[in-house]
């Protein structure tokens, strides 16, 4: 058996949008890559720390030296990464941090710790998702008995994380009131640049055409975006929409605004395609 | 008065209202359903109202057209799903004379379909469909 705690950073996202490595990505605090500060809190609470990798795939810049566990065959995503780290260690409990959330503090890692020390044979101690309430699979502790279940839902094809922890009826976690937004994840350059700025959530109603497009009518958001110029160009990126300033107006909380418009939590924001009434 | 109403609305309480008895002319405007677009052959139109920010928007335009010409004034537009002939929007102004009340009448009717949140979905003869976006300056003839 294993005491220590045992870290685990999930480096091997493929991470398509960001145009090159998320993991070797500095975000200005310190000049620490996103590996090397998530490796920096890991290390903080356990004892020996792992670098998560798919196969082939080169260290990323802050995780030199640190031993390194290949993803396992017959998985995929995060979850072969987990079972690499149980056929590491299968006795010890491991605390998994993904590596594109610079938002964590050493005070969400320190919940989940005190969590588990309370009951180190419970499987899973994980959030609760402050936007939508499931479980977030990639800040958390996988005990010992979790590596079994895990092995019955990868030979089942089962490889989404968050789902099994959803079908095993985790009890979670909410996130301290200070860090609700800390388990936002960064995928684009622009997130990176607002990563440390703070994230707000808005709705967001679609109509007409632009509803066809997106698929669906109602929306919540995460967003770093700070204007609703700014939070126009992240839907047209992000969905690939034709939200053009000179054709698609907006409005904020059933009102017309300006793209200069500050967004603030919980607005309601509509992006106007032109009228045809009449 | 601007009202949304699932079709089919009925304009005659809002007629009703309107007229008085120091108004000497009275113009309304019915937008009816076309059956044709561009050469194609419409079976029916389905319109979309962002609600909350059209009512809004169609009370500032009634009054703002209303106090202009110095009319009584007032709109109603459908939303759902319309069939050729139907009604789709009704405008009307009430005036001492028939200049205001042409002249009120015919800027409501451009204002709403250039300014109100409201959009349509044709579908056509052939069994396809589509969103069909406006003018953005309001100009174009076009009704119904």
């Amino acid at each position: 058996m294993s005491n220590a705690l045992h870290g685990l950073l999930l480096a091997g996202g493929k991470s398509s949008r960001m145009g090159c490595d998320k993991a070797s990505m500095v975000l200005g605090d310190g000049g620490l890559t996103q590996a090397g500060r998530a490796l920096g809190l890991l290390r903080q609470f356990c004892g020996p720390v792992y670098l998560s990798l798919r196969e082939g795939q080169p260290v990323p810049a802050g995780g030199e030296g640190v031993p390194v566990l290949r993803d396992a065959p017959g998985a995929q995503g995060p979850l072969a990464g987990l079972l690499a780290a149980f056929r590491q260690a299968p006795g010890a409990s491991w605390l998994v941090l993904a590596c594109d959330l610079p938002l964590v503090r050493p005070g969400v890692v320190a919940r989940l710790v005190a969590r588990h020390a309370e009951d180190p044979s419970s499987p899973f101690v994980a959030y609760a998702s402050a936007l939508d309430g499931l479980p977030e699979p990639l800040c958390a502790i996988y005990g010992p008995s979790a590596f079994p279940v895990l092995g019955r839902h990868a030979a089942r094809g089962h490889f989404c994380p968050r789902r099994i922890l959803r079908e095993e009826s985790v009890p979670l976690l909410a996130l301290p009131e200070a860090d609700t937004w800390a388990l936002t994840n960064v995928n684009t350059p622009q997130d990176v640049a607002g990563a440390q700025t703070g994230a707000r959530e808005v709705r967001v109603a679609w109509f007409g055409r632009l509803a066809e497009q997106r698929g669906l009518r109602e929306e919540s958001v995460i967003t770093k975006a700070e204007t609703a110029g700014d939070f126009r160009r992240e839907m047209s990126d992000l969905h690939r929409l034709d939200l053009d300033s000179g054709v698609v107006r907006v409005a904020v909380n059933d009102e017309f605004a300006v793209d200069g418009h500050r967004l603030q939590a919980g607005d309601r924001v509509v992006f106007l395609s032109p009228f045809a009434g009449g | 008065m601007f009202q949304l109403g699932n079709h089919p609305i009925n304009p005659a309480p809002l007629r009703r209202d309107l007229a008085a008895d120091d108004c000497g002319g009275f113009v309304f405007f019915e937008g009816r359903v076309r059956d044709h677009h561009e050469e194609r052959s419409v079976t029916g139109l389905y319109y979309e109202a962002y609600r909350e920010l059209a009512e809004k928007e169609g009370q500032r335009l009634v009054r703002e057209i209303a106090q202009k010409h110095g009319v009584r004034a007032g709109a109603i537009h459908a939303t759902g799903d319309l069939a050729p002939g139907d009604l789709a929007v009704w405008v009307g102004a009430a005036a001492a004379h028939r200049e205001e009340a042409f002249a009120a009448c015919r800027e409501l009717i451009d204002a709403i379909k250039a300014r109100v949140p409201i959009w349509k979905r044709e579908s056509y003869s052939d069994g396809q469909g589509e969103w069909v976006e406006g003018c953005v300056c309001g100009a174009r003839g076009g009704d119904g």
